[in-house]
């Protein structure tokens, strides 16, 4: 089957959690005839809608991995990539934005845009990802999808423009008044597969015509053609397509269709907003770096002959072994090619290939440019790109944000722990924000992530995928230690007594760096350190910042400076100017005083009114900073900033005291300075720790 | 220059000694002018000469997004700080982020006693302030009894409160927006443009009224002129 790449769409969803995101994706699956019956997400009949793949995600209702499902719609081509909501799987989100062309950005016509909404939307605009907004839920009390169409423009500041409006709103709700056309759209027969077009009633005429108006003022902008046109009164349906698509395209324009999932209204007319006004994969700019010039970007054309690029980014273990999501940039994949994969520097066969429906899968002999397909048993991991006829290019390399929340696992037996090695190998490599290691003081394992939930998760997925019971520790908030002013040093490492012996001096000063975490400076004059054991005060001053004096963490933001020292022509050596630096930061350090950091999350708090006492009082408690409240109608939105340390379990009891009507959603902010009273405490701890352990 | 410097010369001690203390605990004052002259300017330099000397700040915002106010805070400090060479400039900012709490309301919706409930519910938290910055309020929109209850408030809790309002023309008296909410009031301010500074008339001042004050705003900065 041969495609059009012009017609092809790669589109993901977008959306706060709870607005409907996995719905509209199931309806979508329907509307193109690919699933035969509509599950819900929490489905009554047990099946659970096809794009939540893990029982996990059906359990909770949420979607924590996405999964690429390409379906026809006319004469299109859409594959769609399903993004998780939760923040603490932000990364996910960030790797299925690197590999689309287009969004629909998902909105609650009551909650409208929510405090997730601005975090995907500032993903999207990180990515230039052309979105079009979809308002779903208009069935629901409350509907107001005009006032979301405000939010829009005022929260996100999007040139958004109501393409339609709602025939009847809540249990009313019965079609969409197309404004470009002027006609009246409805969705009847089961699931609203019938669409009926008729006049706009009565009552709607004078705003379809205002509406129209302002939409055509607005897409005028993008279009000369449209604009001579438009003042003639001889605009045609094609040119105010290509005015707004042209707009859409830029990121200048977002068109605002709605409807209701749920309610099987208004999803057809999106899927044609879909392929009218989203890019296709050769109106995508997309650069590589390439490896060989020092990372020079190149930018890649979605050409079937030039040699292929792709980038592999999600993994997923199936029955059958390992699956690799691919989205091919420029180039063929065809079975039986040699690709090379460039971090690992490693060649392989394409072996099986294959294009993924959700869990049911077809098997494909290529893959043209622009595409998302699906490899089976390559050994790599996520974020790696795969480069034919000799080219050796890395996609640019995503963001990765480091973890800062670690906790401690213990096997529960001698089979989970088999388990737990291939459980935490796997995850790791799918997930670049998950990190683990065994710690050699405690013997323990750790595993690191993005926040209580997203481990969580984890050692759910282990119990169930691997059969693997582990004991959790307690959340531990990963510290850091810095110093805070400048302190000078001079050591000397003698050990000369016997056998062959060591000697070095080092001297120098220690002072506090913003901008990164290390830097190294060398000011020996004269020769007082031979240039050949430069490099191993260099390696000493780096293990010496893997773990702080205060309570054991990695010290950042320290500059290392050398500018005397001494040598003996026989006893010393590498190891001995490694001892010595090591020993002079040390000496230097407590000098240096020394602080406690501690990761400082962005949280913001929604709820009704009512609450908003209380949710003070919270932030308040937790040493929280209350940056900024906004209220609306009945509606309050706080802004904090909080201590990690102080949000371990706040999900239960925000929901205590809101009755459950608040939410929250955080994610990492800074490094800030732990407060003097915390700092002594956490000291103590580690030092009764650490008598404890010598004993 | 450390911090306590900075407070000491800052222009808003002459600023305050002009206007006879300027507005106290208890009190309201209202800047006037015509849009783009400044008033959110010296709104926030108030704001900010109040946090440098350690005391709570709530900015209340009814036209602009948290976001952008807090970029006024930034982008004014970080010109107070590099014009006088300020000391821990950075720490000093973390500090006065940590005192300032911006509320953001939609006036159509929302009404005083609402905001007043707000700052209550704040000051019951721990986070007590003693000066409140009022942007963007609509007075033509708003009835006095809306300015009885902020006085009330203010006098109650011991807080002092600053406004600014959109008006026109002022030649003499206050203008007519703000005429229903005159004995609330205690300070009144119209900024003058002229051509090379913005003159600061005092339209009411406690008990004085209409004379023109030797404050100015430069043009360029719009921060309040030093002498």
């Amino acid at each position: 089957m041969s495609i059009d790449i012009s017609k092809m769409r790669n589109i993901g969803i977008s959306a706060h959690i709870d607005s409907g995101k996995t719905t509209l994706s199931e309806r979508i699956l329907f509307y193109c005839n690919k699933i035969h019956a509509i599950h819900e997400v929490r489905g009554k009949d047990g099946v659970g809608a096809v794009m939540d793949g893990m029982e996990l995600e059906r359990e909770r209702g949420i979607t924590i991995q996405s999964a690429s499902t390409q379906v026809q719609w006319k004469d299109y081509t859409i594959n769609v990539i399903d993004t998780p909501g939760h923040v603490d799987f932000t990364i996910e989100v960030e790797r299925s934005l690197r590999v689309l062309d287009g969004a629909i950005l998902v909105l609650c016509s009551v909650g409208g845009v929510q405090s997730q909404s601005i975090t995907v939307d500032r993903q999207l605009k990180r990515y230039h990802v052309p979105r079009i907004a979809f308002i779903n839920k208009c069935d629901r009390t409350g509907a107001n999808p005009l006032k979301v169409r405000m939010q829009l423009r005022e929260k996100l500041g999007l040139n958004a423009y109501m393409m339609q409006l709602p025939i009847g709103l809540e249990d009313k709700l019965e079609g969409v008044v197309d404004l470009i056309t002027q006609k009246a759209v409805y969705f009847e027969g089961d699931n609203g597969t019938e669409i009926r077009i008729a006049e706009i009633p009565a009552h709607l005429q004078a705003d379809a015509k205002k509406y129209r108006d302002e939409l055509l003022d607005a897409a005028s902008m993008f279009s000369d053609e449209l604009a001579e046109a438009y003042l003639e009164g001889a605009e045609t349906e094609e040119m105010i397509h290509a005015a707004i698509r042209k707009g859409t395209l830029a990121e200048q324009f977002v068109p605002v269709f709605l409807g209701s999932a749920y309610k099987n209204k208004g999803i057809q007319s999106m899927l044609d907003g879909v392929t009218r006004y989203l890019p296709d994969p050769t109106e995508v700019k997309n650069i590589a770096l390439d490896l060989d010039k020092n990372e020079e970007q190149v930018e890649l054309t979605c050409d079937e002959k030039s040699p292929t690029v792709a980038l592999g980014f999600k993994l997923e273990d199936g029955k059958y072994g390992q699956l690799t999501y691919v989205r091919i940039y420029q180039g063929m994949i065809k079975k039986g090619d040699e690709l090379y994969n460039t971090r690992a520097r490693k060649k392989f066969k394409v072996g099986r290939l294959v294009r993924m429906n959700s869990q049911e899968m077809q098997d494909i002999n290529e893959g043209v440019p622009g595409d998302i397909v699906a490899l089976f048993g390559i050994e790599c991991a996520s974020g790696d790109t795969f480069c034919g006829g000799g080219l050796n290019y890395a996609m640019s390399s995503m963001f990765v944000p480091n973890p800062v929340i670690d906790l401690s696992i213990t096997p529960k037996d001698k089979k989970s722990s088999d388990q737990m090695a291939k459980a935490l190998n796997r995850f790791t490599k799918e997930d670049p924000t998950f990190h683990c290691f065994v710690d050699p003081e405690s013997n323990q394992t750790i595993i690191q992530g993005m926040g209580e939930l997203h481990l969580e998760v984890y050692v759910e997925r282990m119990k169930r995928e691997y059969n693997c019971e582990v004991e959790t520790g307690k959340p531990q908030v990963a510290y850091r230690e810095a110093i805070t002013q400048r302190a000078e040093f001079n050591y000397t490492h003698k050990k000369q007594t016997g056998g062959s012996g060591q000697y070095a001096r080092v001297a120098g000063f220690i002072e506090p760096l913003t901008e990164k975490d290390y830097e190294f400076v060398d000011s020996i004059k004269g020769g007082s350190i031979p240039n050949e054991f430069i490099p191993s005060c260099d390696k000493g001053f780096k293990q010496a910042i893997t773990k702080g004096a205060l309570i054991g963490f990695p010290i950042v933001g320290t500059r290392c400076t050398i500018n005397d020292g001494q040598f003996h022509p026989v006893d010393s050596s590498d190891i001995a100017f490694q001892i010595a630096a090591i020993g002079g930061f040390r000496e230097a350090y407590l000098k240096a005083k020394p602080a406690i950091l501690e990761p400082i999350m962005k949280v913001s708090i929604e709820g009704p009114q009512e609450f908003q006492g209380n949710i003070f009082g919270l932030i308040n408690q937790r040493r929280g900073i209350i940056l900024s409240s906004t209220e609306d109608d009945n509606f309050t939105r706080v802004d904090a900033e909080v201590p990690l340390s102080e949000m371990f379990g706040f999900s239960t009891i925000l929901r205590s005291s809101t009755q459950g009507k608040a939410e929250y959603s955080m994610e990492f902010a800074k490094y800030g300075k732990v407060p003097n009273g915390v700092a002594e405490t956490l000291i103590k701890e580690y030092e009764a720790k650490r008598k404890a352990e010598q004993k | 220059m450390v911090k306590q410097d900075l407070i000491e010369r800052s222009p808003v001690r002459n600023f305050e000694k002009s206007l006879g203390g300027g507005v106290k605990a208890g009190e309201i004052g209202v800047i006037v002018s015509k849009k783009g002259l400044g008033k959110t300017s010296i709104l926030v330099q108030l704001g900010i000469d109040k946090l440098l000397q350690g005391t709570p700040v709530v900015h209340v915002s009814f036209n602009q997004q948290a976001d952008h106010v807090m970029t006024w805070y930034e982008d004014i400090f970080n010109e107070l700080a590099k014009k006088k060479n300020l000391d821990k400039a950075a720490d000093v900012k973390a500090e006065l982020i940590s005192k300032r709490i911006v509320l953001n309301f939609s006036q159509e919706t929302v009404k005083t006693v609402q905001v007043i409930k707000t700052i209550k519910a704040l000051a019951e938290g721990g986070k007590k302030p003693e000066a409140i910055i009022v942007d963007g309020f609509d007075f033509s929109k708003a009835i006095p009894e809306s300015m009885d209850q902020m006085k009330a408030f203010a006098k109650e809790a011991g807080i002092s409160i600053w406004y600014s309002a959109n008006a026109e023309t002022a030649d003499k008296g206050l203008p007519a927006s703000l005429k229903p909410f005159e004995k609330d009031l205690d300070v009144v301010l119209y900024l003058e443009p002229k051509n090379d500074c913005i003159l600061i008339k005092a339209l009411k001042e406690h008990n004085k009224a209409d004379y023109v004050t030797d404050l100015k705003l430069d043009v360029k900065t719009l921060l309040i002129a030093e002498k």
